[in-house]
């Protein structure tokens, strides 16, 4: 196959920052000022203060600035000002010191991130709406909490995680192949072109997660990609049966595994985990009669970044195996041994992945390689950045979705799980997708409700209320809160 | 005396009042600077009816590493195969930590990173972004 363009990142260059051209790599390093922090920052306020637009005020606008805010501490002591208020009618009633919009802090910890996403800039990366930045080379980005309101995650809104920096930048579909080689009969090599046509489409609803999403709510934080909850999406796949593909070519007898390998290629040296990014599933495994080669993500071609021009969908499992920009599927006589399959994504052999970071030390704990990922629940509205006037009538909504088949119950509790309350399902899209839930919730009295939310897959396998713990940083799936603060209607 | 007090009265109502003017004046039209577009959108770039599909380069941000020595060593052989936001994203990590990431770079990915630069980065990391130091 032809090699892609690869690996090409361009700069963001904020102003007062020049960026050079690494000497030893040809890498892109930028270059700070270390006075341009201040200077940007700085800047506009004294633009408006010497700006002629601020009004008929002969002040400049931070002295009225100040005045504002000293006139208000002093009353905010006197603390009378909203009493004296209420009888002043009701167009001063309520007035409150407007804070400025303050950015979030860079990082969270040691503590568990208090967030529900995690808490980097947003960023605009080719076909993608602005989400969330962990990391720009390679690419990490999150799914900003509002997407998930609905059943299925916009294309230009799913998360992106990738392990090595040669991130296609382009395919070339008149050289790109789908092989299928290694220990087969008859190795194939199939243009999508080919895989449109000869071969019968088939679709999917299902939810892609990141083994280490919610990564950070764990304690004691573990290293790694920070995530907050959106490290997930659902959507339609459509393409071709992966067993159809593995018939064609037919395994020989004596075959143990399969692998998966995308386009994606690291600086590291030959044969080791940070040049090449593959993942195994064994051939006995059921989950290979479910996999598709997908090559629609809701009815649109894929974003390059989610894996143009296929990608392999293995529903209920985590996304590690999920390989985007699929080219090469090879069938094995030896198992894999490779760093993303011996040491990499393998989680403690105990219930739920749970362990201690004393256990870890010991050096005894068995690991298994990560795959079905278990039952959650989500509330996506309200999201706490609103107050709720007491007595209104509102409607809770989130999602709820099992690696283990169809969730067929969501409850949710406003008295910290003394009792649960039933929400409604929304429509089922099949045993794999996101499905969403609606309760309308009455706040009886003014005050700070936590709300918890907890779903129930058809295996019955309920979300519990103790966190995990594993050195990966895996398996997050605890009963999730939203605090809701409930102001008086009168 | 009785008048005194009505007067005295009667002014901390005025001034309550014009207090709470100026104060009901405070809920609208609040605005304060700031830094807007920090996202720009972008360009579309040009398609061509080939079978070529590409998109324009990824972006990558500026580097936000602290100040301190062993920083060149950070940005020579750690930047190789990432930017430092893999360092600046972590939450605080024990100094234990940094020192098994920076051992993993070189044992499992083959960093190859020299033994005296080796111990120049993981100082470093620990000096700026373990528990007990970094703060913000």
């Amino acid at each position: 196959m032809d090699g892609p363009d690869r690996n090409a990142y361009e700069p963001i260059a904020p102003r007062g920052h020049e960026s050079a051209i690494h000497p030893a790599f040809g890498v892109f390093v930028p270059m700070r000022d270390p006075g341009s922090l201040i200077k940007t920052r700085l800047t506009p306020l004294i633009d408006l203060a010497n700006s002629s637009e601020v009004g008929a005020c002969p002040m400049n606008a931070t002295e009225r600035f100040l005045l504002r805010r000293d006139l208000l501490k002093i009353l905010g002591k006197a603390s009378g000002g909203i009493a004296v208020s209420r009888w002043l009618g009701p167009e001063v009633a309520l007035a409150q010191e407007p804070t400025r919009g303050k950015a979030i802090e860079p990082f969270t910890g040691p503590g568990a991130n208090p967030h529900w996403n995690s808490v980097g800039p947003y960023v605009a990366e080719p076909q993608k709406a602005p989400l969330l930045l962990l990391t720009d080379r390679p690419v990490q980005l999150e799914t900003p909490r509002h997407y998930f309101r609905t059943a299925f995650t916009p294309n230009e809104a799913f998360y992106v995680r990738w392990h090595l920096e040669g991130i296609p930048n382009a395919v070339d579909l008149k050289s790109w192949k789908l092989q299928i080689e290694g220990n087969v009969n008859k190795p194939l090599a199939l243009s999508l072109s080919e895989l449109m046509q000869k071969f019968k489409p088939v679709s999917l609803a299902a939810a892609n997660q990141c083994s280490g999403n919610s990564r950070s709510r764990l304690q004691p934080r573990v290293p790694g990609a920070q995530w907050g909850n959106g490290a997930m999406g659902n959507a339609m796949w459509t393409g071709v049966r992966l067993r159809e593909l593995l018939d064609k070519a037919g395994a020989k007898s004596g075959s143990l595994q399969v692998q998966f390998q995308g386009l994606e290629t690291g600086q590291g040296p030959e044969g080791l985990g940070s040049n090449l990014f593959l993942k195994s599933l064994d051939l006995g495994n059921p989950v290979l009669d479910e996999c598709i080669v997908a090559y629609l993500m809701n009815g649109e071609p894929l974003p390059i970044l989610n894996g143009f021009p296929v990608r392999l969908v293995v529903p209920g499992y985590f996304a590690t195996y999920w390989t985007k920009c699929l080219t090469w599927i090879r069938v094995l006589n030896t198992p894999d041994e490779n760093f993303w399959m011996k040491t990499a994504y393998r989680v403690p052999d105990t219930p739920r992945g749970n362990t201690t970071p004393e256990d870890v030390k010991a050096g005894t704990l068995r690991t298994v390689p990560i795959e079905r990922f278990p039952v959650r629940s989500f509330v996506i509205s309200p999201d706490g950045s609103s107050k709720i006037p007491a007595g209104m009538n509102v409607a809770l909504r989130g999602i709820a979705f099992s690696g283990f088949g169809r969730v067929n119950r969501v409850e949710i509790s406003d008295d910290d799980g003394k009792t649960w309350m039933p929400a409604k399902l929304g429509e089922d899209h099949g045993a794999y997708s996101f499905r969403t839930w609606e309760l309308s919730w009455i706040a009886k009295s003014p005050g700070r409700y936590s709300m918890a939310v907890r779903a129930t897959d058809e295996k019955n396998n309920t979300q519990p209320d103790e966190p995990v713990w594993n050195p990966g940083g895996y398996l997050w799936n605890r009963i999730e809160r939203q605090e809701i603060v409930v102001g008086n209607a009168n | 005396m009785e008048k005194r007090t009505q007067a005295i009265f009667f002014l901390t109502c005025c001034l309550v009042m014009a207090a709470g003017v100026i104060y009901a004046d405070l809920k609208k039209g609040y605005y304060s600077p700031a830094e807007l577009g920090s996202v720009q959108q972008t360009a579309p770039i040009e398609l061509m009816p080939d079978s070529n599909y590409q998109v324009s380069a990824y972006p990558v941000g500026a580097l936000e590493l602290a100040v301190g020595d062993g920083r060149q060593d950070v940005q020579i052989y750690c930047n190789t195969c990432h930017s430092p936001r893999y360092i600046t994203m972590q939450p605080p990590l024990p100094a234990a930590t940094w020192e098994a990431e920076v051992n993993k770079m070189n044992k499992a990915f083959g960093a190859g990173i020299p033994e005296e630069n080796t111990k120049k980065i993981i100082l470093y990391l620990q000096a700026h972004y373990s528990t007990e130091n970094r703060k913000q």
